[in-house]
């Protein structure tokens, strides 16, 4: 079974957060976590592509499995040239709301995976990495 | 130990620290491959550890990249490099992983990568010490198992009555294990289809805040599900502790013996012991 | 195309919903707008949400539903949440996230046992 390690994924629409959910799960799935873990993953997915939908409008999610040593993991990074957040901090706290009551999508995804790395930019956009490792 | 004894006609340091016996003694080790790349990180020389762990002959294999002693999915992520670029840069390199021998065997190596610069600093190549540490990790992986099983037997679910699920918790929660705890838990209960469940603290030594969080947080994910527990065990210790605390259980259920607790997950069910009669 | 997705059964007093596995975003706010329209249409008492193969529970959704919760009591019926999956239930709990004043039941059939239950007979979890 030689399916490709990785992949893209466009966000333009509101239908592609249900449709990111299933290339993760799919991925998730492949990769051998437990259905826990996809769920966690799945469910970060969600948070990480609805707020580039809504914030952002569009964007794109890149997937890759990650090979270090004997640990296998799921890497996914979410792109946008949204406005950015000026305050990470502050987003990252639990409970923060714009407004639109999208506060729980960075610090529920952060809870949720191994790793959370964010780059933003007011004015240029924003990046979020996330990974998760599979437990042995 | 035997001390060494000085031959009056050459000392042991002149015999011992020429440089044609140091070469003897790297080339006939056999528990440490030794090698050396040159700057490009192609074979430049080979020992017989080399040859015992890595399976080639050194006519065969000098000459060729280093990165063929690497898994594939180490190369297309360009591994190997990776470490040369470090080794040069840092002077050194130490780490453990994977690595395959000439028949496509996997072992788990120990590799410390030293860059060779000569006196005006300009890299002649690498050394490469590797030890095979695939016993030392297979009984790691065998322990963790263990533990793994150890856990799972000291944190059991049972199904007591249609309905009710009891959980003893015995020793100390640590967030991994709740996490599986609270996994095995929920299961069970959607596996059983049991409103209730019962979770025995009696034997947890202590309850720290932490812990507290743990319980609550399993209780929620209990609630979520349609179910819920009864906390049984509360020592007096214990609920001493919870207050000074401040740990706020109000909403959960809580009783200091798990019989009791018990009566609570009847009630609840609606259902009723009764002695049988004797003259049935 | 996602209203036609959501139907909602009329069980005498009460109504029955089961959300699809993986809806999205236009669905979930879609079952809210039928559940109250059905609510009205039927005086309905009573709501059970049959969510055993849902299989991804995000904040969206959570808050979507806690809304409904609300907006049915307001119409004078109780909710209750019935079949959640174990994955989804310990996802939910990690994200912190709550389903109001929702009630919470194993499965429909206690979901039911739990709405024709007297008012003060019936337990909240």
């Amino acid at each position: 079974m030689n399916e490709p390690h990785q992949g893209e994924f466009r966000i333009t629409s509101e239908n592609d957060i249900v449709m990111a959910r299933k290339v993760v799960r799919d991925a998730a799935t492949t990769l051998g976590f437990g259905i826990t873990d996809v769920t966690r993953i799945v469910t970060a997915a969600s948070e990480l592509t609805r707020n580039i939908y809504h914030y952002a409008k569009s964007g794109v999610m890149h997937w890759r499995s990650l090979n270090q040593d004997a640990s296998v993991g799921l890497e996914l990074t979410f792109e946008d040239s949204g406005p950015g957040i000026a305050d990470v901090e502050k987003a990252m706290e639990m409970g923060f709301s714009t407004g639109k009551g999208l506060g729980m999508g960075l610090p529920g995804a952060k809870r949720l995976m191994d790793e959370l790395v964010i780059e933003s930019t007011v004015g240029k956009g924003t990046t979020v990495v996330v990974r998760k490792w599979l437990k042995k | 130990m035997k001390k060494a004894t000085n031959t009056p006609s050459k000392s042991p340091a002149t015999v011992l620290g020429s440089e044609e016996s140091f070469r003897l003694l790297v080339e006939g080790l056999k528990d440490y491959a030794i090698i050396m790349l040159d700057p490009t990180g192609h074979v430049a020389s080979w020992n017989a550890g080399a040859a015992r762990f890595k399976g080639y002959r050194a006519e065969e294999i000098i000459g060729k990249h280093f990165s063929c002693f690497y898994p594939t999915e180490a190369v297309q992520q360009g591994l190997p490099e990776q470490e040369l670029k470090a080794a040069a840069k840092e002077g050194g390199f130490e780490n453990e992983g994977w690595r395959v021998r000439k028949d496509g065997k996997r072992f788990w190596a120990n590799v410390i990568i030293s860059a060779l610069r000569d006196k005006d600093g300009s890299l002649r190549g690498f050394s490469k010490v590797t030890r095979d540490l695939t016993e030392r990790k297979q009984a790691e992986e065998q322990i963790q198992q263990q533990s793994k099983e150890i856990m799972e037997l000291s944190t059991p679910v049972m199904q007591v009555w249609q309905g009710v699920v009891v959980a003893p918790l015995i020793g100390s929660l640590d967030s991994q294990r709740t996490q599986q705890f609270m996994e095995r838990l929920l299961n069970r209960i959607v596996e059983t289809n049991s409103p209730v469940a019962l979770v025995d603290i009696m034997g947890v030594p202590t309850v720290d805040t932490q812990t507290a969080q743990h319980l609550i947080e399993t209780i929620s994910a209990v609630r979520l599900l349609g179910a819920q527990v009864v906390l049984t065990g509360v020592r007096p210790a214990i609920a001493q502790t919870l207050v000074h605390l401040g740990i706020d259980l109000t909403g959960i259920m809580t009783r200091s013996s798990l019989s009791a607790g018990l009566q609570v997950a009847l009630d609840i069910l609606n259902l009723k012991v009764v002695r049988k009669d004797d003259s049935r | 195309m996602a209203l036609e997705s959501i139907s909602v059964i009329k069980l005498r007093d009460l109504l029955l919903v089961t959300v699809p596995p993986d809806p999205d975003d236009e669905t979930i706010s879609a079952l809210q707008e039928r559940v109250l329209q059905a609510m009205a249409l039927y005086e309905a008492r009573g709501l059970v949400l049959d969510i055993s193969t849902v299989q991804t529970l995000d904040s969206f959704f959570a808050r979507t539903v806690a809304e409904t919760v609300q907006m049915v009591a307001l119409m004078g019926g109780r909710t209750v949440l019935a079949g959640m999956c174990a994955s989804v239930a310990v996802t939910a709990t990690q994200l912190g996230l709550t389903v109001g004043n929702a009630l919470t039941a194993l499965d429909v059939d206690r979901a039911l046992d739990l709405l024709n239950a007297a008012p003060s007979g019936a337990r909240r979890v």
